[in-house]
């Protein structure tokens, strides 16, 4: 039973702020080989672009706080949004 | 000078709760900040409680917290390669915990405090921090609030310690856990439930998974070790899917979240309280991880109930750099006596092969002690020396890595 990211995401409730909370330094991807951010992030917020930058789905971000380790050379910018995630179950 | 209270806790997840709660019994004026529009909307949790901790906040909580199942059947699983796994069950009625989901147990614990006169102010997202002469202002999406004495209870990412400069996050100190709620209905009576905790299954992160069964449905999770993701073949994102169906569980997905953990380790815990701060919970790094058990909400619980006390002692002396007094209080109770406890299996826990190597050897000595076959057989300690060879590890090492788990 395998079930889409986007699938899985969209089970959540979101409230998306109009700005980005992320902000990257995409000239310093340019020089980055294995992109981690992309292994590390657990919503795919973190897509390599074929130019080797990196396109950011900020709309995704489950907040988990990754962000602020997940990349190596401190191209990533995180701060929590305003709105965000709500979580109805667990 | 006047303060917007005597206190300001900045998060209202169980440890921001719990020390708002017992400074308000303790008198005090407090205000909580939460972020999220209620509190447990952006809280995660596998959702194991013990709930010893909670019981010294109500002694009543096992009859009116909304707790889930109490974990009767404990279900340790060790999968290695080609179908060959090792199981250990135990199973007790006792109620020395219970699963729960934040979502609905934050909620409560919230209200709680709310009727008690505690006032929480939701979607308030701290922005920033500053140090004046004698006091702390907190910056917030609603404009600013200063107090005396606050208290960082942000969670694993410890927001004002890190506004304050006093905090810096690393990746070795630190998991991802990632968690998907099913819609399973647990085949077990109404009064027992399961936790089962299982190593193999995420090929060569270094983690486990946990599988937790809800009144009506289960817990599926996995935490891994955020630095053993860099060089991961699976993205983070893909990882609880292959954990799930490898144990072939199936039933809709009704929620899926990611959060932090803390992995400091008693040896390591850093920035417990400064001048005009206490650090409480997830912010302070207080989780146990010993390989059996992963706890962090009873410590989250027990540091807030100590802070709130704390916090009473510091308002009496009217000196607020004394937060000292804070750490002093800590050392006797459970919260650092355990964690000092667990630090052995946790420093066990940070060895490369016991996520690697060691089920693999074990599964593999068991394999071969149970096949008979006409080639005769060989002593226990002869096929465990072998097949550690195999693999390039010293027996004694990991036999004693072992024996350090339970000792
Ligand atoms: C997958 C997973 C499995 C786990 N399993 C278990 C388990 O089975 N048993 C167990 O005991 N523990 C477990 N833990 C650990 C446990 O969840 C934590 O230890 C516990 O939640 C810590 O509570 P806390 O109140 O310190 O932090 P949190 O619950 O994280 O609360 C922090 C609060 O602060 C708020 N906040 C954060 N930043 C800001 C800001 N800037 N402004 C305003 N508000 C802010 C957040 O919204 C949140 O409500 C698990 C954790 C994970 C992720
Ligand atoms: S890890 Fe950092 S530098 Fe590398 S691609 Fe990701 S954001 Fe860019």
């Amino acid at each position: 039973m395998t079930v889409n990211l986007l699938k899985r995401l969209g089970l959540n409730k979101y409230n998306v702020d109009k700005n980005s909370h992320i902000q990257v330094n995409t000239d310093i991807c340019l020089t980055c080989k294995d992109k981690p951010c992309t292994k590390v992030c657990p919503a795919g917020t973190y897509e390599p672009s074929p130019d080797g930058r990196i396109i950011v789905h900020y709309e995704r971000c489950l907040e988990c706080g990754a962000a602020l380790v997940a990349c190596p050379y401190g191209a990533i910018k995180f701060t929590f949004p305003e709105g965000g995630i709500s979580y109805k179950y667990g | 000078m006047s303060f917007d209270a005597d206190v300001i806790i900045v998060g209202g997840g169980l440890a921001g709760l719990s020390t708002a709660i017992t400074a308000n019994r303790e008198g005090l004026s407090t205000i909580v900040l939460e972020r999220g529009e209620y509190s447990g909307s952006k809280n995660v949790s596998g959702g194991r409680m013990y709930t010893h901790a909670l019981l010294q906040l109500f002694p009543d909580a096992l009859e009116r917290a909304p707790l889930e199942r109490p974990v009767t059947k404990e279900t340790y699983e060790v999968f290695c390669d080609e179908g060959k796994k090792i199981t250990f069950s135990f199973e007790h009625k006792t109620k020395n915990s219970y699963t729960i989901l934040r979502a609905k147990f934050d909620q409560w614990l919230a209200k709680e405090a709310e009727n008690e006169g505690v006032l929480i102010s939701y979607s308030t997202l701290v922005t920033n921090a500053r140090r004046e002469k004698d006091y702390i202002v907190v910056e917030t999406n609603r404009g600013e609030l200063k107090a005396p004495l606050i208290v960082d209870a942000g969670g694993v990412t410890s927001p004002v310690s890190r506004f304050l400069g006093i905090k810096k996050l690393e990746p070795k100190t630190l998991m991802l856990g990632v968690k998907e709620i099913l819609d399973v209905k647990p085949n077990l009576p109404e009064d027992e439930g399961e936790a089962r905790t299982i190593m193999g299954l995420i090929g060569n992160l270094k983690g486990g998974g946990f599988v937790y069964t809800n009144k009506d449905t289960l817990s599926v999770g996995v935490t891994i070790k955020v630095e053993s993701l860099y060089n991961s073949n699976l993205p983070s994102h893909e990882i609880v899917e292959r954990f799930r169906e490898a144990l072939g569980i199936e039933g809709n997905i009704l929620e899926y979240s990611a959060h932090l953990i803390p992995y400091y380790g008693y040896d390591k815990l850093s920035n417990l309280y400064d001048r005009n701060l206490i650090v409480v919970g997830d912010a302070a790094g207080f989780l146990i991880n010993d390989g059996f058990n992963i706890r962090g909400m009873d410590l989250a619980i027990g540091s807030g109930i100590v802070a709130g006390k704390a916090l009473k002692k510091i308002k009496e002396m009217n000196d607020y750099s004394k937060t000292d007094i804070y750490y002093e209080m800590l050392k006797e109770s459970f919260v650092l006596r355990d964690l000092k406890t667990a630090l052995r299996s946790f420093k066990v826990l940070n060895e490369e092969e016991i996520f690697t190597k060691y089920p693999k050897i074990l599964c593999n000595t068991l394999s071969k002690l149970f096949t008979v076959t006409s080639d005769g057989k060989e002593r226990p300690i002869n096929v465990l020396i072998t097949e550690s060879k195999n693999e390039n590890v010293n027996t004694t090492k990991m036999l004693s890595d072992i024996m350090r788990l339970f000792i």
